[in-house]
């Protein structure tokens, strides 16, 4: 059974092209964390009607050092929801839970010569109405006797968006006011690190999207009944800039963050997050986290919902509106080095560690606050 | 021909903020020896260490707010890793 109508949905499919693509290079590859190692990751996002579970598999496996290492990744998205979304009823029969499944796997090739790392991966993810295919790489080389990187990464989106018209059998191609169901999607990172002094690193990036294809929900309408219609093409533009302070003397690292966001669809955002990572031990960290989030909305976006016929740009989509968030957070993780040293049966766990994520989202939109949280396990093989 | 239209005070002060940022880590042109890196090369100094975490992040918020990025922290940074 798949969820399909509510209005969050169709953002973790469609809009993870964004997100993924975001994590630059964390994207696939790794490239800079070389190491045959396994993680396991139990992601969760909850707030008022909507439930994601997200368990993940990395593996990583260098052959037979970090010239060449070769890496794998699998990520199981279930979304589930008890809402009614507009135009749901009609197709779900009302207020029920619906589970959906999105299917993720990547596979990715790194290497390291010298100052010098390449990357590249490629990665498919499918659920019932929707098929994306992103290929991208990614380099980065050392500089200024090892103290700056400069790094630069591109992928390419090239998805196809459906939409169920009655039944999972009914599956028909969404152009939305094109006329090709194909979602493009080119994003580029460009960035520089660099370590300032003895104690303190920091860094910019520039991250720009370029994307051409049905961006809207085809299952979502506005207020007055009219379908949701969104502009083909979009260009988006996210500087930011970030700092990590070590005190020794306090075990305490700092890390500033700051982002600038714009796109041509009238949206402008700023986001600051601040983490304090702190060594309570030897192998025991504690990170507290706060981010605040605020937007502008987009050009076609109105706040009571009503459009004319004859307007060609319309949304229902919360995140096109004007609002903040306030996002505290914390992290505990445990190196298990002692318990590999004290236990000789455990000694496979030396350099593993597992930690343990929860963030509470405080916003405005009428998605409601949100609960956000990972368990994480990771070991060398 | 129109003379060029003036920033926005936001967008300056934006605009600014990372001249600066960029300006910072340009001058600081200083290379940190490789002796003095002890501190750069803990887990919690490396952008890297979270990768797993940005994405998962930056896959939540692409889905909830208009905006994206800022989680592309390069890794590494400082050839201490």
């Amino acid at each position: 059974m798949r969820l399909r109508l509510t209005p969050r949905r169709p953002t973790f499919a469609r809009l993870a092209l964004a997100g993924l693509c975001a994590g630059g290079l964390a994207l696939g590859p790794r490239p800079l964390t070389a190491a045959d190692r396994m993680t396991i990751r139990g992601n969760y996002y909850r707030e008022a009607s909507t439930r994601i579970l997200a368990p993940e598999v990395i593996l990583t496996k260098d052959l037979p050092d970090e010239r060449f290492t070769l890496g794998a990744g699998y990520m199981l998205d279930a979304v589930s929801s008890a809402s009614i979304a507009a135009g749901a009823a009609a197709v779900t029969g009302g207020d029920r839970v619906f589970t959906e499944m999105r299917h993720q796997s990547t596979v990715s090739a790194a290497s390291k010569l010298g100052d010098n790392r390449l990357a590249a991966f490629f990665r498919y993810s499918t659920e019932s109405d929707y098929r994306s295919r992103v290929g991208g790489f990614a380099y980065a080389r050392d500089v200024l006797q090892r103290s700056g990187t400069v790094s630069a990464s591109y992928s390419l989106n090239y998805d196809r968006v459906y939409w169920i018209r009655a039944n999972i059998r009914d599956l028909r191609r969404w152009t939305s006011t094109g006329d090709d169901n194909l979602l493009q999607l080119h994003y580029l990172n460009l960035g520089y690190a660099h370590a300032l002094h003895r104690t303190l690193l920091g860094g910019v990036n520039v991250e720009a999207i370029f994307a051409f294809g049905p961006q809207d929900n085809p299952y979502r309408k506005v207020l007055n009944g009219l379908d949701e219609s969104h502009p083909l093409k979009r260009q988006r533009l996210a500087p930011s800039v970030y700092l990590r302070w070590a005190i020794p003397k306090a075990h305490l690292v700092i890390e500033p963050r700051y982002r600038y966001y714009a796109d041509d669809w009238g949206i402008r955002a700023h986001a600051i997050d601040t983490r304090f990572h702190f060594r309570v031990f030897r192998h025991l960290l504690l990170r507290l986290r706060y981010r605040y989030y605020t937007q502008s909305a987009a050009f076609f976006w109105r706040d009571d919902g009503v459009y004319l016929p004859e307007e060609v740009y319309r949304t229902a989509d919360p995140k096109m509106s004007a609002f903040h968030s306030h996002t505290p957070g914390g992290q505990i993780a445990f190196e298990l080095d002692p318990v590999a040293t004290r236990v000789p049966a455990l000694h496979f766990l030396r350099g593993a560690s597992i930690e343990a994520t929860y963030n509470h989202v405080f916003q405005t939109t009428r998605f409601g606050d949100a609960r956000l949280g990972a368990i994480a396990f990771s070991m060398p093989f | 021909m129109s003379p060029p239209r003036p920033l926005p005070p936001r967008t300056r002060v934006v605009v600014l903020a990372l001249l600066a940022a960029i300006g910072a880590t340009q001058v600081a042109c200083v290379t940190v020896r490789p002796s003095e890196r002890q501190v750069l090369s803990r887990p919690e100094m490396d952008p890297a260490k979270d990768a797993d975490e940005e994405v998962w992040h930056s896959h939540v918020e692409s889905a909830r707010e208009g905006a994206f990025g800022g989680h592309g922290a390069a890794g590494g940074g400082c050839g201490c890793g």
